[in-house]
């Protein structure tokens, strides 16, 4: 198996490469560049193309790419011209708001959708599987952003339970519990608006995987060795049942990073699908490649981590 | 299988339900605000048309200042909220921001040097005073003594020298080492790497700096030519590399400064908090601190509501109608430095020779009865009415108002008359030939019209769909450039290349403090994006920042007859002022945002401990 993940990461290479080409060539093809949004009767049109040639924007585009895929290989992301710092740093720091972010999102989505699953599937077509069901769709159907603004408008500004934009107060000294708390505080509405949302396709799967595997040989024996039917719920229908959601772990996990656009624009929150669209829009070209870059590389890591853990989890499947 | 469908039925039959009770429950939310804003606007249309012959009334819109009843509290936290949906930049020194919202934060902590009066010419009131020496092009910057940075260091005289050192620097890489800069003498040379120090810069005593320039004008009183009006502490960022300064922390962190309050800490791309510098020179604010928070578009006008902060800035006006009647703020509004215009292209740009060369005869927009008549035809004043809510004017001038001293309020621009403008289109010759509705050019052949606009808000496509609506109904056909409207970066870059799809285009400028007509209409600039040039534009172009303008009665002569020549020629038409809108909850005592006499930051009061709901 290990030969075939070492087979499988050393294809993401030329992956990867044919990726940063496309990206890069399309980058360039946006109109306008970081520095056209600079225009004001006080700026000096001259210095504006000594900067662009400073930054070697008027090179030919290979000669660019190549500068580029040298600095990258070397480890060097760049410099944001927006932000005007090393763009590791940058992305290091959102990526870490996201991460707490998707980390508490994808907690409270388990523990909210896998018992409504469960009990879904156990009592289906029951009054009780009805209603999750129809939470579900309804779930489903509602936009990021109606939710977002809904819940923020009840439990934050209504209510008051929740501080409302942010990721943390501004009067606490990094590193102390009390900032550590208040992160978390600040996490949890935006997490719960994220996890309800994503809740759908996991009551969805675990529901028909213990509906269709009731009526399977294995469970009929089980439960004719007299094993009370709790148990057989508990010890032998939902591992099996588990199996889609695993082989979708490792997708989660690498998209924990990727973050949304519109519940960190809602709730303030600077992480990654944010710091996205604001370099798309300000064209922060060394910012945008670097996050294409690394959503792609995190795609393909996550497939691979899936197949993984499929091996590991369902002896039937190899990794030949 | 039918009990399964039956369950289907009843499951969609729900959620039917649920989404027509969402629904409903929306639109009559939604409703409601809706009613009240039509009797505003109605009221509002009343009023204006009263006061119409009384134009210099229409200030009276919005308050510049409020004083709010009660006694003030000991100290507070004043909440200051920054309409935003991206996190800021944070690069907290005036030689190097790039992005406005972090000079808005700084605001609090200001470095400035100088003060300025209603006109934003540089006044003796401030840290430092200024001499013009005109004859021998040289200027005095003069420090006050006894003047102290927030961490308790004197400001010297090497703190004034610093921030030209910096910009003037071969490592920096800003936009503001310009033409302007280079005005300095020596600073090309130490740019350069020749030398070591600008040799314009020369230190007279310890409070005095002597500043050497190429030429003076005007400008110098306005903080223009090349003067800097900023200090920088040297005992801070003095030995740090130049290269290294922006990624500083000194910069990004703990930046040490001159102003009412001092950074105290910094969430990055999020908040802000200042607390009081006891060292302020104009003595201790009152407030113990302030917390400049960012705050997404989408929650702003609820935050306000709920009295989550004291004051708001960059709120869009577009969401007035949102907060107009909340009982716990008032609402304060100043125009702004601002105006929109509609271009017409009647040239091409030589960038060999870098110069504008107009060609009346060879442009589909060379005709100036066809511009002036697309002027009169465009009913600007009812799209500031119904999709601004008033919160723009219609312009008549490419000098805002607030600029009083230049500003030709005699002019009487192009307001809506479409009888007017197919009158002169008539005479032109522009009539039509085919019988479709749509006039064609002298010559008899089609005419049409390409428009580049910029897409924005929903409101935009509207309002443009609008003015096609207008130049259709006076018979001309006007299409978009692409067929839609066009992004921001893409439309200036079309603009400024003289892209040959386009032959109007409708853009806008931010004047900023000096509205010198210099880089946007002289025979040399690239933002002249209309290519109209001649003799007499020039002149006046050229005489607003000459020598002879520090006659400042001269001076706005010629800025009148800028204005007046502009509107003769039409070849650019301005469309729109607007004002900038700045809520305040009742809990602060006294702020104004005039622009000559603002709020001095160290006697805001409170006069509740939490902000009112």
């Amino acid at each position: 198996m290990w030969k075939t993940v070492v087979r499988r990461v050393l294809i993401m290479i030329p992956q990867l490469f044919v990726l940063s080409l496309i990206v890069f060539i399309l980058a360039k093809f946006m109109p306008g560049d970081p520095f056209s949004g600079l225009i004001t009767p006080e700026t000096d049109p001259a210095r504006i193309e000594e900067l662009r040639e400073k930054a070697g924007l008027n090179d030919p585009w290979y000669q660019q790419y190549a500068r580029w895929i040298g600095n990258l290989v070397q480890g060097d992301l760049g410099k944001s011209y927006t932000f005007q710092r090393s763009v590791g740093d940058l992305i290091g720091e959102k990526a870490l708001n996201t991460l707490w972010l998707s980390l508490v999102s994808v907690i409270l989505l388990y523990l909210i959708a896998i018992p409504l699953g469960i009990l879904a599937g156990r009592y289906n077509n029951s009054k009780l599987d009805k209603t999750i069901v129809l939470y579900s769709f309804i779930s489903y159907a509602i936009p990021t952003f109606v939710l977002g603004l809904l819940f923020l408008y009840l439990f934050g500004y209504k209510l008051q339970w929740f501080p409302t934009v942010g990721s943390v107060s501004v009067g606490l000294d990094p590193g102390t519990f009390s900032w550590y708390i208040d992160k978390i505080y600040h996490l949890i509405l935006p997490a719960f608006v994220f996890a309800v949302l994503g809740t759908t396709g996991v009551i969805q799967y675990l529901r028909s995987e213990i509906i269709d595997a009731k009526a399977l040989d294995y469970v009929r024996t089980a439960r004719s060795k007299g094993i009370p039917m709790r148990k057989v719920y508990s010890k032998h229908i939902f591992r099996n049942s588990l199996l889609p959601i695993a082989a979708f772990l490792g997708f989660t996990i690498t998209g924990l990073l990727s973050g949304s656009v519109f519940i960190e624009t809602i709730f303030g929150y600077p992480g990654m699908g944010q710091l996205f669209i604001s370099s798309v829009l300000s064209r922060d070209y060394s910012v945008i490649t670097a996050l294409v870059m690394l959503f792609g590389f995190l795609a393909l890591l996550g497939s691979l981590l899936s197949d993984i853990i499929m091996s590991i989890v369902d002896p039937r499947i190899r990794i030949e | 299988m039918k009990k399964q469908r039956w369950s289907l039925l009843a499951l969609l039959f729900a959620l039917v339900l649920a989404l027509a009770a969402c629904s409903g429950g929306g639109s009559t939310t939604e409703e409601k605000p809706k009613d009240e804003e039509t009797t505003t606007e109605t009221t509002e249309t009343t009023e204006t048309t009263e006061t119409e012959t009384a134009e210099t009334e229409s200030d009276a819109l919005f308050d510049l200042a409020v004083t709010h009843d009660g006694e003030a509290i000991d100290g507070g936290m004043l909440k200051v909220a920054m309409v935003k949906d991206e996190p800021f930049a944070g690069i907290f020194l005036a030689e190097l921001y790039e992005d406005a919202y972090d000079a808005d934060i700084m605001a609090y902590a200001s470095n400035s040097l100088f003060e300025v009066d209603g006109n934003f010419m540089i006044t003796d009131e401030g840290i430092a005073t200024l001499e013009v020496d005109q004859e021998n092009n040289k200027v005095l910057v003069k420090i006050k003594e006894g003047v102290k940075w927030s961490d308790g260091n004197p400001l010297t005289i090497e703190d004034v020298m610093l921030p030209y050192l910096i910009i003037g620097h071969k490592d920096y890489t800003g936009v503001r080492y310009d033409t302007q800069f280079k005005n300095i003498i020596g600073a090309e040379e130490y740019n350069a790497g020749t030398a070591d120090t600008i040799s314009g810069l020369k230190k007279i005593d310890e409070t005095t700096l002597e500043i050497s320039f190429k030429t003076l004008s005007p400008s110098i009183f306005y903080g223009g030519d090349g003067l800097w009006t900023y200090a920088a502490p040297v005992h801070q960022i003095g030995d740090i590399p130049v290269a290294e300064l922006v990624e500083h922390d000194a910069v990004r962190k703990n930046p040490v400064t001159l102003g009412a309050f001092k950074f105290d800490k910094i969430v990055p791309g999020e908040s802000v908090q200042f607390v009081k510098n006891e060292h302020y020179w104009k003595g201790e604010p009152k407030l113990d601190g302030v917390i400049v928070q960012v705050v997404p578009s989408s929650s702003i006008s609820v935050a306000i509501g709920s009295g989550e902060y004291d004051i708001v800035l960059s709120f869009n006006a577009t969401k007035m109608p949102e907060i107009e009647n909340y009982e716990n703020i008032t609402i304060l509004g100043r125009p702004e430095l601002y105006y929109s215009y509609l271009g017409f292209k009647v040239g091409k740009y030589d960038y060999e020779n870098n110069v504008n060369v107009t060609d009346f005869e060879g442009s589909k927009m060379g005709d100036v009865k066809l511009r002036q008549a697309m002027g009169y035809a465009l009913d600007i004043e009812a799209v500031s009415e119904i999709y601004y809510n008033n919160l723009r004017e219609r312009a008549n001038s490419l000098i805002p108002p607030v600029f009083e001293s230049f500003y030709n309020g005699d002019l009487k621009g192009y307001t809506y008359d479409p009888e007017k403008a197919e009158s002169i289109l008539d005479e032109a010759g522009y009539v039509d030939v085919d019988g479709d509705g749509l006039r064609e050019d002298p010559n008899g052949e089609k005419l049409e019209i390409r428009l580049a606009a910029m897409s924005g808000d929903a409101t935009q496509e509207d309002i443009i769909s609008y003015y096609l609506q207008n130049w259709k109904d006076v018979g001309l056909n006007v299409t978009l450039t692409t067929g839609r409207l066009i992004e921001f970066n893409s439309f200036y870059d079309k603009v400024q290349a003289d892209d040959p799809e386009i032959d109007i285009f409708m853009g806008a400028w931010g004047t900023g403090t000096n509205p010198s007509p210099a880089g946007l209409y002289g025979s040399a600039d690239q933002y002249n994006f209309s290519r109209y040039t001649s003799d007499e534009l020039e002149g006046y172009v050229i005489g607003i920042d000459s020598p002879q303008a520090f006659d400042a009665e001269w001076r706005a002569e010629q800025f009148k007859a800028f204005q007046e020549h502009i509107e003769e020629v039409a070849t650019t038409i301005p469309m729109q002022f607007r004002y900038e809108i700045v809520p305040v909850n009742k809990r602060v005592k006294n702020y104004s945002i005039d622009y000559s006499e603002p709020t001095e930051l160290h006697e805001i009061e409170l006069v509740s401990e939490n902000p009112v709901k």
